[in-house]
C-alpha cells in the first residue's frame, strides 16, 4: 500500500516583506515538489503607468515597495533621465547615492536584526527580545533611524521619497545638515562593525551548500557601489544593462503572481552576497579589512552568507556615504535642480537595491510613459530560492514538520525577499 | 486591579508594506507594546494567528484577490474595531490608477496568456467589503498618525478624523505656494492634512497621497477650474486627481462640471 503524505505548508512566511508561503510535497521517495507560493495580489504597475505623465509615473513607481522605495525612485528617475537625454551634475549624483545609501543602511539593519536574528536567538519576533537583548535592539534602532533620517533629509520622507525629481532634487538640506550626516555616519561605524562580528558567529547551514551563479551590477568608476551600466556574472560574463533581456528570461509559473527568471537557462542569485562575490576587489577601508580577515565566511556557495554580506555592506556603505558627502560638499553651494526638457527616448537603468539588481526600462513619448519594464531583485531570486528550499527540504523531510518549516523559512529569510516588489512587475 | 491588555492584529492585503514598516520603525512602539498584546503581525512575529478574536484590527493594503475578500470578512467577524490603514486600504491605493481599464487587459499586458492558480481582481478599498470604523490616511501614514490613533485607543478613547486640507498646514509653515506662485498642479487644496505639508515644504507639488478630504468639502471643481486656467486638459486633471482618488464617487462629475459646454 502506498503511503499518503500531506503537503507541508507554511501559508504565510513571517518576518519577510510581503505575503508568500512555502509548500513542500513529500512522497515515498522523498521530496516531490517544492513551491514558493506568492499570493500577494498583482498591482500591474507597468501597465497602469502607460500613457501617464512622466513625473506622475515617477511618483507612483516607488510605491511598488516600502523597504526599498528610494531604490525604486532613484532607479526610475535615472532611467527616465537617460530616456530624455539628461545627465545630472556629479554633485547631484553623489547626493542621490547618499540617499540610496540611507535606504541600504535602513533596509539591511531592519532585515538583519528584526527579521533574521530572532531565529538564531530562539524568538518568534524582535519585540520579545527587547528585555534580554537591549544592546542589539538598540543598535538596530540606531542604524535604522540613521538610514531613515538620511532619507527624510534628502528624500523628504523615509518611505516614498518625493524630493527626487527629474533634473535633481526639489530642495537640498542645508550644509550644516550634511555635515551632521557625516558625523552621524562616523558614530554609526562601530555599531556596524559590531553587527558584522555578531553575524560572523551565526551558523550558515551547509544543507544548502552548492554552486551558485551570482549576478551584480558592475559599479561605475571602479568603486564598490550602487550605480552601473553593465551587469557582471560570476561565470565571467559581462553585458551592457540595455541587453538584459538577451541574457535573462522571465516566465510565469502557476503558483506565483511574481514571474521567475533564468540567466542563460538557469536559476541565479542577486543581492549583497552576489555584490561581494563579484566586486570584492573594489571594496576599500574598514570593509576591505573585514573582508580580507573573514572571506572564508562570505561563501559564494551558500545563500546564508547573504546575511553576513549585508553586515559587511553596513560597514562599507557608512564609510562610502562619508566620502560621497565630502565629494558633494567640496562643490558647495549646490543648485538643487537643473531645467530639463522632456524629449522622446528610451532609457535603461540598473542599480543595486538592498536586495540586488533592480532594472528599470522606460520609453518616453510626448512627455508620457510609452513603455515600462521593471524587474526587481526578488523576482530574479525566486527560482534560485526555490532550489535552495528544496535542498533544505531534501535533507530534513523526515524530521518533525515544525523543524522542517522553520529551516525552510530561514532559507527564504536569508534572501531577504521583498514579495511586494516581485509581484505585478513584469514586461509588457 | 490589572488592566486587561488590548488585543491587536495587523493584517496585510496587497500593498507595499510601507504602513507596517512605518509603524515598525517607530521607537515609540516599544513604549506602546507593553500595553497591548500582539495577536497577529506577520511582518514582525512568527507566532502570528490570523483567525483569532482581537480588539482592534489594523488592515493595510487594497483588496486585490478573491482570497483577500474572504480574509477581510474574517477579520471583521473577529474584530471589535476595524481600522483601515493607508491609502491602499482607505482609497484603493495607486494600484487603482488603472481601474478604468478592464482587468483582463492589464493582466494580458503583464502576464500574457499565462495563468496562475489564485484569483486576481481590480484593487478596491477595504470599505467596499466590510464596515470600517476608523481610517488612518497617508502613503505612508505619518508616525504621528499611528501614535495618535494607537495612543487614543489604548487609553480607551476614540481618535478624531481630519477634515481640513494640506493648504492649511502649508500656510502655517509659511511655504511659498506651489500652486499659485510656482504654477504647479499641487493637490494640496483637496487633500487631507496631517502631513505638515511635507512635499510642498520641499517645493514639490502635492500628489494627494492622503486622499481627498471628505466628499462634501473636497472641492475638486474649484481646483479643476484653477488647473484649467493654467492650461491643463480635462484628462490631465482627472489623471492627476485619480492617482490616489480613483474610487472617489464625486470626482469625475465635479471635474466634468468645469468643462461643460467647452466641447472639450
Amino acid at each position: 500500500m502506498k503511503n499518503v503524505y500531506l503537503p507541508i505548508t507554511v501559508d504565510h512566511i513571517a518576518r519577510i516583506e510581503g505575503k508568500g508561503g512555502v509548500e513542500i510535497v513529500i512522497g515515498d521517495d522523498g521530496v516531490k515538489e517544492v513551491k514558493l507560493n506568492i499570493i500577494e495580489g498583482p498591482r500591474f504597475f507597468e501597465a497602469i503607468t502607460i500613457g501617464k505623465k512622466l513625473d506622475e509615473a515617477l511618483a507612483v513607481y516607488p510605491r511598488i515597495c516600502s523597504f526599498c522605495s528610494a531604490a525604486h525612485k532613484l532607479t526610475a528617475v535615472e532611467a527616465a533621465e537617460k530616456a530624455i537625454g539628461f545627465t545630472p551634475r556629479e554633485e547631484i549624483r553623489a547626493l542621490r547615492e547618499v540617499l540610496y545609501i540611507g535606504d541600504m543602511i535602513e533596509s539591511h539593519a531592519l532585515h538583519l536584526y528584526l527579521l533574521v536574528l530572532p531565529d538564531y536567538l530562539g524568538y518568534s519576533g524582535p519585540l520579545h527580545m527587547v528585555d534580554k537583548y537591549k544592546k542589539e535592539i538598540g543598535i538596530a534602532l540606531d542604524l535604522k533611524n540613521l538610514g531613515s533620517w538620511m532619507m527624510d533629509e534628502l528624500g523628504a520622507r523615509a518611505i516614498h521619497q518625493e524630493n527626487v525629481v527629474l533634473g535633481g532634487f526639489g530642495k537640498l538640506p542645508r550644509r550644516e545638515t550634511l555635515e551632521r550626516m557625516k558625523d552621524k555616519l562616523k558614530e554609526a561605524l562601530p555599531k556596524a562593525e559590531y553587527t558584522f562580528e555578531l553575524f560572523a558567529k551565526l551558523e550558515q547551514y551547509r544543507e544548502v551548500e552548492g554552486p551558485i551563479t551570482h549576478l551584480a551590477v558592475k559599479p561605475r568608476n571602479d568603486v564598490y557601489g550602487i550605480y552601473g551600466d553593465y551587469i557582471k556574472a560570476s561565470d565571467g560574463n559581462e553585458f551592457p544593462s540595455e541587453s538584459y533581456k538577451e541574457h535573462i528570461k522571465e516566465f510565469v509559473v502557476e503558483h506565483s503572481f511574481a514571474k521567475h527568471s533564468h540567466y542563460h537557462g538557469k536559476p541565479f542569485m542577486v543581492g549583497a552576497i552576489s555584490r561581494v562575490v563579484n566586486n570584492w576587489k573594489l571594496l576599500y577601508g574598514r570593509a576591505k579589512e573585514l573582508y580580507d580577515a573573514h572571506k572564508e565566511l562570505l561563501r559564494p556557495t551558500n545563500p546564508f552568507a547573504n546575511n553576513l554580506a549585508q553586515a559587511l555592506e553596513l560597514v562599507y556603505f557608512i564609510e562610502r556615504g562619508i566620502d560621497l558627502l565630502d565629494e558633494a560638499l567640496a562643490k558647495w553651494p549646490i543648485r538643487p535642480r537643473d531645467e530639463v526638457t522632456v524629449k522622446d527616448g528610451f532609457g535603461v537603468s540598473t542599480t543595486e537595491a538592498p536586495r540586488g539588481i533592480l532594472v528599470y526600462a522606460l520609453e518616453v513619448k510626448d512627455g508620457k510613459v510609452a513603455y515600462a519594464d521593471i524587474i526587481t531583485p526578488t523576482a530574479f531570486n525566486l527560482a534560485m530560492m526555490e532550489e535552495h528550499v528544496r535542498m533544505m527540504a531534501e535533507k530534513h523531510y523526515n524530521d518533525d514538520p515544525e523543524r522542517l518549516k522553520f529551516l525552510t523559512e530561514m532559507v527564504v529569510r536569508a534572501y531577504d525577499p521583498c514579495i511586494s516588489c516581485s509581484v505585478h512587475v513584469a514586461k509588457l | 486591579m490589572k488592566k486587561k491588555k488590548l488585543r491587536i492584529g495587523f493584517y496585510a492585503l496587497t500593498s507595499c508594506y510601507g504602513c507596517q514598516l512605518q509603524l515598525a520603525m517607530m521607537d515609540e512602539l516599544l513604549q506602546l507594546i507593553p500595553n497591548a498584546e500582539i495577536v497577529c503581525w506577520y511582518m514582525l512575529d512568527r507566532n502570528s494567528v490570523e483567525d483569532e478574536p482581537v480588539d482592534i484590527a489594523f488592515i493595510e493594503g487594497s483588496v486585490s484577490t478573491e482570497e483577500e475578500v474572504e480574509l477581510v470578512k474574517k477579520i471583521r467577524e473577529n474584530a471589535k474595531i476595524v481600522v483601515a490603514v493607508g491609502s491602499c486600504a482607505v482609497q484603493g491605493g495607486v494600484q487603482s490608477w488603472g481601474k478604468d481599464e478592464p482587468l483582463e487587459e492589464l493582466w494580458k499586458r503583464v502576464y500574457g496568456d499565462a495563468k496562475v492558480k489564485f484569483q486576481p481582481k481590480m484593487a478596491e478599498p477595504v470599505s467596499k467589503y466590510i464596515k470600517v470604523d476608523y481610517n488612518i490616511y497617508g502613503c505612508p501614514p505619518e508616525k504621528r498618525d499611528f501614535l495618535y490613533a494607537l495612543g487614543t485607543f489604548l487609553i480607551g478613547s476614540w481618535p478624531e478624523d481630519i477634515d481640513y486640507p494640506v493648504c492649511l498646514e502649508c500656510r502655517l509653515k509659511g511655504n511659498p505656494c506651489v500652486l499659485l506662485e510656482k504654477g504647479e498642479p499641487c493637490l494640496g487644496p483637496i487633500t487631507r492634512a496631517g502631513c505638515d505639508a511635507r512635499c510642498p515644504s520641499f517645493g514639490i507639488a502635492c500628489i494627494g497621497c492622503r486622499g481627498a478630504i471628505g466628499y462634501d468639502v473636497a472641492w475638486f471643481d474649484s481646483l479643476a477650474r484653477v488647473f484649467k486656467e493654467k492650461g491643463l486638459t480635462k484628462e490631465e486633471i482627472l489623471e492627476r486627481m485619480k492617482i490616489f482618488n480613483a474610487h472617489n464617487e464625486k470626482l469625475e462629475e465635479m471635474v466634468e462640471k468645469i468643462f461643460e459646454g467647452d466641447g472639450s
